[in-house]
């Protein structure tokens, strides 16, 4: 029998086919035909000249702006989706609302070698990722006209990506908090109110106990596939530590995150034969309005969090039609198969990796 | 500059790309391979490849044999089983039920090469009156709450078979789109004393550019805040809430309508894949004053990426006025 599952945070039912549950073997990874090739590639080192002037950069000392000699560049999108110069002008169009589209969308390059996929980085370099992350989002919360920012990747076509296959995410910031990200936060402050405790805590409690979700624990973070998986092979990676943001990570947690994070993503890679992916930072919104009631309780209910979630199957009529998907594949069978997959991150006697 | 544009009903953020539109040869549109009607499930002569029909419309022959011009039949591999009790449970912190619910295919027509703008009105129309019939039905089975027809036509729009074919799922709970979408009107509503979709298509009637065709009994539209490029919204001109409740001159004039629209993308856009989903009421509540069905085309030219999975909030690269006039403007055999 197929099972029906609840995201205890949305409310977002999810089937779980039970039986003729698809394995890892069983699911076309589609290779993208075309690639951008090296010398044509806007985000190798020496091509600085192809992006817009960049608005950071992790340097080697002595090297100037715009030029070879950077760990990690961030340059703004060459086809922003928003822009960063405007007010919001909100206004009425009979029954509609309309407002400029008014944002920042910038571009993290996240190596000057050409090299596609995040889990091929040293752990070494996916820390200086996150550190420019941070380093992002905390720029970002200066400017009030913004409410949120979103930091996420596309790897590979089907999943949103571009053809530039050389490693780099997005950040975009938004002028109101969307949808999607809203359903979560008050989600979890409705759970807050009635327990007074936090939800992710709850699971993540829930989750250690029960085990069979669990994919792996690197130091203080966890990664487990969700009890109502959207998708096949679908991860989350949390912290233990309670904090609803991700910029206030401390420094020695970063590089901690940096391991859980290749590990995941390497686990995906070798299990799913380097299937796309995205992957998407859920964070707390910035909370510069000073309106009274205004995310209250944020800090206690809310709990930041990573979310991976390879690309095999295509979403079609009724996941639109309805919002609620079909996971072919159990989490409980995904984590199983991810938790056998060992990657060399995994060895590595520095950490203290459980599985 | 970009527009963000807000959805009356769900309150969705959408932004617009007004700067740099695309226009229909901006796609790249993948061509599927076919599986061939010798291998096709859904092709007379193979009849004993799905489950005994439910519903048929037959010429000659005997029941699951050739002879027919239209069947629905279980889906063979169901997403939900229609035997068993609900059984609702807690796991810990988490909830679960049963996988309860019906899951059937419509199987539009023998001819394994048409797409369902390609048949007859009178092809069209027993397609309906199919929806309509196998809705009833599922209606007399009181642990359903909502049923969903919806079609994904080509692979990039997920679906797996080529010959044309319509999907029905019955489910035991209203979903989340749907309870968004109802909450959403009901607020309208409360306010107003006016059901938002009818403000809807007066505003889109005398706005006009988004507007793609119309009949007596609908109008097609390309929505204000559309989410993909090219979506067109079919919508009764009355108040009307429940899809299978229709009367069979509304039959008529939504086969006009939908043949006529799908004709348009399939010209204008060069056939590509597309999902289509009615939104109905609920079984339960199905007279409702603030509620209005409705027929949601969504034609799959660009990919779902990381920053809508984390926002739900998408980017058009092609403004709804744009996309109305270049169907508008496609010469379709009528």
């Amino acid at each position: 029998m197929p099972q029906l599952r609840k995201d205890p945070i949305i409310g977002r039912w999810v089937i779980i086919a039970t039986e003729r549950a698809k394995r890892p073997g069983d699911f076309a990874v589609v290779k993208d035909k075309e690639e951008t090739a090296k010398n044509q590639c806007p985000f190798c080192e020496g091509h600085e000249a192809k992006t817009p002037s960049e608005i950071y950069a992790i340097r080697r000392p002595g090297t100037e702006i715009n030029k070879p000699g950077w760990d990690v560049r961030v340059a703004p999108s060459i086809a922003p989706l928003l822009k960063i110069e405007g007010e919001l002008n909100r206004h009425g169009m009979g029954i509609f609302d309309v407002m400029n589209g008014i944002g920042a969308h910038e571009v993290v390059i996240e190596t000057p070698q050409h090299i596609a996929n995040t889990c091929d980085l040293p752990a070494e370099q996916v820390e200086k990722v996150l550190n420019t992350y941070i380093s992002r989002v905390k720029d970002l919360s200066n400017d009030s006209r913004f409410k949120y920012v979103l930091v996420f990747k596309n790897y590979g076509s089907a999943a949103g990506g571009s053809k530039i296959n050389h490693a780099h995410s997005q950040v975009i910031a938004t002028p109101i908090n969307p949808k999607r990200v809203k359903e979560e936060l008050v989600g979890a402050r409705k759970y807050f109110e009635f327990k007074e405790r936090c939800i992710f805590c709850d699971i993540i409690k829930q989750e250690l106990a029960d085990g069979v979700r669990i994919v792996a624990e690197v130091s203080g973070f966890i990664i487990l596939s969700p009890f109502a998986a959207r998708f096949p092979f679908e991860l989350w990676l949390l912290p233990k530590k309670h904090s609803c943001d991700f910029y206030k990570l401390e420094k020695d947690e970063v590089s901690k995150l940096a391991s859980a994070m290749k590990i995941a993503l390497c686990k995906i890679s070798k299990a799913l034969n380097d299937p796309p992916y995205n992957y998407i930072i859920h964070t707390a919104p910035f909370r510069n309005t000073q309106k009274p009631g205004y995310w209250r309780t944020i800090d206690y209910d809310y709990h930041w969090h990573i979310e991976i979630t390879p690309r095999l199957t295509h979403v079609a009529g009724f996941e639109w039609g309805t919002g609620f998907y079909i996971n072919p594949t159990p989490p409980e069978d995904a984590a199983k198969a991810l938790r056998e997959t060992k990657c060399e991150e995994e060895n590595l006697e520095k950490f203290n990796v459980r599985a | 500059m970009s527009e963000l544009r807000r959805d009356p009903i769900g309150g969705r953020w959408v932004i617009v790309q007004t700067d740099n539109p695309k226009g229909p040869a901006d796609f790249e549109i993948e061509k599927d391979s076919d599986t061939g009607s010798a291998k096709c499930p859904f092709c007379p002569g193979h009849e004993d490849q799905t489950p005994p029909e439910l519903l048929v419309n037959r010429n000659n022959g005997a029941a699951n044999g050739p002879g027919w011009s239209l069947r629905a039949v279980p889906n063979k591999f169901p997403a939900l089983k229609i035997e068993g009790d609900i059984d609702r449970e807690a796991v810990g912190m988490f909830d679960m039920m049963n996988g309860v619910g019906a899951h059937e295919v419509i199987i539009e027509t023998p001819d394994h090469t048409k797409e369902l703008s390609e048949l007859s009105q009178q092809e069209v129309e027993a397609v309906i009156w199919a929806y309509k019939a196998r809705c009833l039905d599922l209606r007399k089975d009181k642990r359903f709450e909502y049923i969903l027809l919806f079609k994904n036509h080509g692979k990039a729009a997920g679906a797996s078979l080529s010959h044309p074919h319509t999907q029905l799922i019955a489910l035991p709970m209203i979903p989340k789109n749907v309870q968004e979408e109802l909450h959403g009107a009901q607020h309208h509503y409360e306010y107003k004393e006016r059901c938002v979709y009818c403000d809807m298509v007066r505003q889109e009637e005398s706005y006009e550019k988004n507007m793609v065709a119309s009949n007596d009994t609908y109008v097609a539209f390309c929505p204000h805040a559309s989410r993909f490029a090219f979506e067109t919204c079919i919508m009764p001109k009355e108040h009307f809430a429940a899809f299978d409740y229709i009367e069979p001159d509304m039959v008529a004039d939504l086969a006009n309508i939908l043949k006529n629209i799908l004709a348009r993308i399939r010209k204008t856009l060069k056939a590509p894949a597309y999902n289509f989903v009615i939104h109905t009421s609920p079984i339960k509540n199905s007279i409702m004053e603030e509620y209005h069905w409705h027929i949601e085309i969504m034609p799959k030219l660009i990919r779902t990426a990381g920053f809508e999975w984390g926002t739900g909030f998408y980017i058009n690269p092609t403004p709804p006025e744009l996309a109305a006039k270049h169907l508008r403007a496609a010469k379709i055999i009528r």
